[in-house]
């Protein structure tokens, strides 16, 4: 694997990670431990700044950024099977052509 | 968002410095990231992100984006600030070119097109969530 793909392996881990830490905040919202969920999401969140900066040692940021993008993808999945969320078809249509928009960007690294 | 003049003015504003914040931020991390020294583990790499000056710039940036956004947020629907700020992709990658000397070709830039579309796409969705502040008066 070259280092490029390993960038962006990161790149969309950290997107993963913070999805989650966007769906820890939202359960904060929701639930009365709300500080609990929040330290939960906060941590993510630090997570993600770790594994983002470790990333842009092998992706340039023209690629790493656009990447990011993709945490809409991973907002959008992950809101739909752990909170129950309705997702309507516009915005599947925005998350298919983000993942076009960074299938074309990751195929540059 | 407001007919207001003079909030439509601080919400241009707001939106134009998050999306400069954007930019800045992404360009000083990259520029910490490359700058650590090269060490054999991946902690040892992140402790020396601890005697990097530029991280202490990449948290600036990172406060004054999240201050601004609150700010931003005070006057617009996240949906539609969130679609203005997407702007930043192209900022990003244009400053990249500038002053890191990366190269972007044809298929990044219409990558980074579609992503738009995409975000335009996101945020004309409707959400079933209760807005901020204005509804909850």
């Amino acid at each position: 694997m070259s280092a490029g793909h390993f960038g962006i392996i990161l790149v969309i881990a950290a997107t993963v990670i913070e999805g989650f830490a966007q769906v820890f905040l939202k359960k904060a919202a929701l639930s009365p431990a709300k500080w609990a969920w929040r330290g939960v999401g906060f941590a993510f969140f630090g997570l993600e700044t770790v594994v983002y900066t470790w990333a842009l040692r092998f992706v340039a940021v023209s690629i790493a950024f656009p990447l990011g993008s993709l945490s809409f993808v991973a907002v959008t999945f992950l809101s739909q099977f752990l909170l129950r969320e309705r997702v309507d078809r516009t915005r599947w249509i925005g998350v298919l052509l983000i993942l076009a928009g960074a299938s074309l960007v990751a195929g540059r690294a | 968002m407001t007919g207001d003049p003079r909030a439509s003015r601080k919400l241009f504003l707001g939106l134009a410095l998050a999306i400069i914040l954007d930019t800045g931020l992404q360009v000083v991390w990259k520029m910490a990231a490359s700058d650590l020294p090269d060490q054999p583990d991946f902690w040892r790499t992140m402790q020396g992100a601890l005697h990097q000056p530029l991280f202490l710039l990449v948290g600036l940036f990172m406060i004054g984006q999240a201050f601004n956004w609150m700010a931003v947020l005070d006057h617009a629907d996240l949906s539609y600030a969130h679609a203005i700020t997407s702007l930043s992709y192209v900022t990003v990658a244009a400053v990249s070119v500038l002053a890191l000397g990366e190269i972007v070709e044809w298929p990044q830039v219409a990558g980074i097109m579609l992503i738009l579309v995409g975000v335009w796409f996101v945020s004309l969705s409707g959400h079933s969530g209760r807005p901020a502040k204005d509804r909850a008066s």
